[in-house]
């Protein structure tokens, strides 16, 4: 049976705490590292305890969480035969990927920046969660209090600046796998069917009937673990901001305009804005297949501000049928088709991900735009699923890019993520009569600036590590 | 914001023989490195490509040619054409069935003005810049040749290496050694000098498929620009001579001429759009067979040029000579061609057509 | 003596033609040059690219040798593949990527061959998902099968040994073949002499018997299954 406290926390359900800090780091000693693991278990010796999934009364101050790369697996000495048994992808490690996933051109891992750069060396990813920024340190003090344990590569700080904005200024982390197992469907209205647990963890039924994954060997080590795949991603707030108003100009001389926008109806998308503005909102909006504040365009497709009010709780609670107001190309469709028509019929809920981000950077004033050499600002993702290469892998080269899913976006790449260059993007906003209008020379606004293949260990496959060598 | 990706080219080799401080080459070096390759160079004729013949016919566009380019020619109505057909060597010397690229140059007549397309049977170039052209025509350069001993062909057969194809009947001097030395040293250089190398000679000059090699953008109606490639198609096949029987020297322009008295010769020209990550600016590297190929039009040529000096000898082409609808790509070498056209016309006399510099 | 010296060339010229040079290069020549340069073989399946029009119509070439070599083992894929016709098609038409697909029995081998959009991985993982059964009916017969199948279970393993399985496509531009072998051996400065290119390819087919010729001829390249059968109003 599923025991949930043995799932390592953030997998399940999401600590919602106001910071993070992951620490990259690479194994020393393997004696010490060992040690160290199997003393994260229970939080001895002053190490911090790594946190679970085991229900609170009262949520922590800061939680800690541990990703292995298969770098991390192999210094850690793990059998080769027990290697064996982990997926291609993990294997190779995303840099090998960079096909796949879109990292081409300035996304590509030969420009990302250390400790990146050098990912053989990359053996451990550790998430440490707080409210303040003294807690991150107290708790990185405590994890590297040993200098021979491990060596510290780089660390990437997040923190939520708004809230669950993010940096394009929408609002994010409102749709996400809910399992029976933890949560209550009726807190959670969403045509979505629940997600089995094996969408997650390993050695559990998934969305695809009858499959499997392999379980990596030993049990103890593969049960309950997950896979993550953790990227920086940075955003390009201002090339985004530039390209809406751009866009909107570009509206504005295009007969047809008036059934996007009729006049007047400024007001609706947004309390004092301009026709521009106005038009920047519903370019945005289709973009993204919500408006900033989150409201979905399936269920509002004219304004952000529905009457009667829509109450978060309902954010989720939609499909797209065939007359929907989202457009095919959006980036929560085409990352998440729900239950649309789609051409590969079977994949329909194969490839959800749980996803645990965090902004990083200084928040995007439009009031004082940024010098000429803005600061690097994005998000700290974490894509969690049972199979990378099911779902991660899977989303990312036939949905996100090339958009084989509908015939009526394929050829382009999701207007928001995907690998698209100004000479050959498209995206079609949907007008209401269902008819569509095409942008071009969309530019390419998320660009890689790191990332790695991690495994999540369950607290017992954390335990079996420490005792590695005994 | 209209940033080309650069060319999607596995390691890049860097031009070894120049400094790179160095100045781009003049067009009049351009011109000049091409002239030293053949030392028996006619002044007052083309420095390579020399020895053509003109032939003259109609080209009709496709019923969706229009949709992807808003070029006049390509409106759909019947457009004259003046072609010239070419042998690619810069010798006065006629030897039609040596191994050698063939050139065929396209005039579209327009209302006002005309547009030219300039092909050959490569479809890549051999070099990226104008200092990798000096680099290589100097590598180029002619040198003695002779058949290769039995013994060292035995050699090679042991190696597993094709021996080095034996010179014509009467042939003594040839670029091919340095042209090998170069590639071997400049991978870019490889596909071309590989595929120049066994290209053979076509049974009739309709019977080739010619390349224009660099990128161009094209507007359509809407004004949505896209990168393309164009290529001359020929309705007959392609089919080469022989290579183990004996090189006829003289045999193109009297097939040609037979042949246009008996039917008309045609071509499709097919139009390939790029993606973005293709090379669009390195004229070496050629555009997967996965890409989206348009027919664009059929041509039809209808009888060789009563006044071959006019037709073969003073017409001057160039690939700059462009009309609104097509617009050249950021192609270096496609950049030099339009001085070096220029400048060769000066040094022979070619006849001058009133066009804007850089005008698209 | 000037004769002998004509004659020689002669001889030497039409070598390669003749019987024993064929034997030679065959017997002798190609197995020493497989020890002196020894060749890694390349992987199968079309190249990993990011443009669109490299995403679709993708060429499978799966060659599968038959356990049991006898005309009763080719029955015996032969009615695997009857038995199952209503499952395959019921696949082909919900994985929906696929274009064209056929199993061909070439001596001693079960053969798919398939144009299919998208993914490898996507592809396989999906067609496991609706057609398992009859993957496990067809790689049961096949050498090596047994150690992927039930493939619903066997995922991962199911899909490297069909990857495994899948011819390697020689480059379309000869000289890509130069960076294919760079590629697998992990070299940048391999042997660039022109004049070996066809070595290279002999030593690649020595390792390699069976390859196709380039990724394949398109007659109208670059648009996906449903793109086609949208464009034709036919649903998809």
């Amino acid at each position: 049976m599923f025991d949930v406290a043995d799932v390592q926390g953030n997998i399940l359900r999401g600590y919602r705490q106001p910071r993070v800090r992951h620490l990259i780091l690479s194994v020393a000693d393997v004696t010490e590292a060992r040690a160290w693991l199997g003393a994260t278990v229970s939080g001895s010796g002053g190490v911090p305890q790594v946190t679970s999934q085991a229900p609170w009364d009262e949520k922590p101050a800061t939680c800690f969480d541990i990703g292995l790369t298969f770098e991390g697996l192999r210094a850690l000495g793990v059998s080769s035969a027990s290697l064996a048994s982990f997926p291609t992808e993990f294997v190779e490690g995303m840099t090998a990927r960079a096909l796949k996933l879109g990292d081409i051109g300035d996304s590509s891992p030969e420009h990302w920046p250390s400790p990146f750069d050098k990912p053989d060396d990359i053996h451990l990813i550790v998430s440490l969660y707080g409210r303040e920024t003294a807690d991150l340190d107290r708790l990185q003090g405590q994890a590297l209090q040993h200098a021979r344990t491990f060596r510290l590569l780089g660390t990437r700080d997040g923190d939520n600046f708004n809230g669950d904005y993010v940096h394009f200024g929408y609002r994010d982390n409102i749709s996400q796998p809910r399992f029976a197992e933890i949560h209550d469907p009726a807190d959670y209205p969403d045509p979505q069917p629940m997600a089995p647990i094996g969408t997650v963890l390993l050695g559990y039924p998934n969305n695809f009937e009858g499959l499997f994954w392999r379980v990596p060997d030993p049990v103890a080590l593969g049960r309950n673990g997950s896979f993550n795949a953790f990227r920086v991603l940075a955003q390009d707030v201002v090339g985004f901001e530039n390209y809406l108003t751009e866009a909107a100009k570009y509206l504005l001389t295009q007969k047809g305009v008036d059934e996007l926008l009729p006049e007047g109806d400024e007001a609706r998308i947004g309390e004092g804005l301009s026709r521009e503005g106005a038009l920047r909102e519903i370019v945005a909006a289709q973009m993204c297949g919500r408006w900033r504040n989150g409201v979905p365009l399936a269920l509002s497709p004219d304004t952000p501000n529905p009457q009667p009010p829509l109450p978060v709780k309902e954010f989720n609670n939609f499909d797209y049928p065939a007359a929907s107001g989202c457009p095919y190309s959006s980036h929560v469709r085409r990352s998440n088709p729900r239950n649309a028509q789609i051409v590969q019929r079977v994949a329909n809920n194969s490839r959800r991900l749980v996803r645990r981000g965090m902004p990083y950077g200084p928040p995007y004033d439009p009031a004082t735009p940024d010098a000429a050499d803005s600061p690097e600002r994005g998000l700290l993702g974490n894509f969690i699923g049972a199979s990378l290469g099911a779902q991660f892998e899977a989303m990312c080269t036939d949905w996100v890019n090339v958009g084989l899913q509908d015939p009526r976006v394929t050829g382009s790449n999701d207007p928001l993520i995907g690998a698209n260059a100004p000479e050959t993007s498209w995206f079609d906003l949907v007008l209401k009569s269902g008819t569509t209008f095409r942008l071009r020379t969309l530019p390419r606004f998320v660009r890689a600036r790191g990332g790695a293949y991690t495994f999540l260990p369950s607290i017992t496959a954390i335990r079996y590590l420490g005792s590695l060598g005994k | 914001m209209d940033d080309t990706p650069s060319a999607q080219t596995s390691a890049a080799q860097h031009p070894t023989a120049q400094n790179n401080a160095a100045p781009d080459p003049s067009a009049s070096d351009l011109v000049q490195a091409i002239i030293d390759d053949f030392p028996d160079h006619k002044p007052g004729t083309r420095p390579i490509h020399t020895i053509g013949v003109g032939v003259e016919g109609y080209f009709e566009a496709s019923d969706v040619a229009r949709s992807y380019c808003r070029a006049e020619h390509f409106g759909g109505q019947r457009v004259p054409v003046s072609v010239r057909f070419s042998n690619g060597s810069g010798s006065p010397v006629q030897h039609d069935g040596w191994n050698d690229v063939r050139g065929m140059a396209t005039r579209f007549h327009l209302q006002n003005g005309a547009t030219d397309l300039i092909a050959m049977t490569l479809n890549g170039f051999f070099v990226r810049t104008t200092k990798e052209f000096i680099a290589f025509t100097t590598a180029a350069r002619q040198r003695p040749v002779r058949k290769a001993s039995p013994w060292q062909k035995l050699l090679d057969m042991l190696q597993l290496k094709p021996p080095l194809p034996d010179p014509h009947p009467g042939q003594t001097a040839s670029g091919d050694a340095g042209t090998l030395e170069y590639a071997n040293a400049h991978p870019v250089a490889q596909l071309a000098v590989f595929q120049a190398g066994s290209i053979g000679a076509p049974v009739s000059y309709c019977r080739a498929a010619y390349h224009a090699v660099h990128t161009f953008i094209v507007t359509d109606p809407d004004g949505v620009r896209r990168p393309v490639r164009f290529a001359w198609k020929p309705v007959a096949g392609v089919r080469n001579t022989d290579p183990t029987l004996p090189p006829v020297d003289n045999y193109l322009q009297a097939e040609i001429r037979e042949r246009l008295k008996q039917w008309p010769a045609r071509f499709l020209l097919m139009m390939t759009i790029g993606e973005s990550g293709d090379a669009f600016d390195d004229p070496t590297v050629p555009w997967p067979a996965h890409r989206v190929r348009v027919v664009m039009g059929t041509l039809t040529l209808t009888k060789v040029a009563e006044d071959q000096a006019a037709a073969a000898e003073h017409i001057s082409f160039n690939p700059w000579r462009l009309v609104d609808g097509i617009e050249p790509s950021n192609d270096p070498i496609l950049l030099a061609r339009r001085d070096a056209y220029e400048e060769s016309r000066k040094r022979r006399g070619g006849t001058a057509c009133p066009f804007s510099h850089g005008a698209q | 003596m000037a004769g002998l010296a004509e004659w020689f060339e002669r001889f030497v010229d039409q070598l390669p033609n003749t019987r024993i040079m064929q034997f030679v290069a065959a017997y002798v020549l190609v197995p020493f040059w497989a020890w002196r340069t020894p060749v890694k073989p390349q992987a199968g399946g079309p190249h990993y690219s990011v443009q669109p029009g490299d995403n679709v119509q993708h060429m499978m070439n799966l060659i599968m040798p038959l356990k049991d070599k006898s005309a009763v083992g080719r029955a015996k894929a032969a009615l695997a593949i009857a038995a199952n016709k209503d499952e395959i098609y019921a696949g082909l038409d919900n994985v929906g990527t696929v274009h064209f697909a056929r199993f061909v029995i070439v001596g001693d081998n079960i053969c798919m061959f398939s144009v299919y959009d998208g993914d490898f991985t996507n592809y396989i993982r999906d067609f496991i998902a609706t057609i398992g059964s009859v993957f496990d009916a067809v790689v049961g017969l096949v050498e090596g099968g047994e150690d992927v199948i039930p493939s619903e279970s066997n995922v991962e393993k199911f899909i490297d040994w069909v990857h495994a399985h899948d011819l390697y496509q020689v480059s379309d531009q000869a000289t890509d073949l130069f960076r294919d072998i760079e590629a697998v051996s992990g070299a940048t400065e391999i042997t660039r002499d022109l004049r070996l290119l066809p070595r290279d390819l002999i030593l690649q087919l020595h390792v390699n018997p069976n390859v196709s010729l380039g990724s394949g001829y398109r007659a109208y390249p670059g648009y996906s299954v449903a793109e086609v059968r949208k464009q034709f109003g036919i649903g998809w």
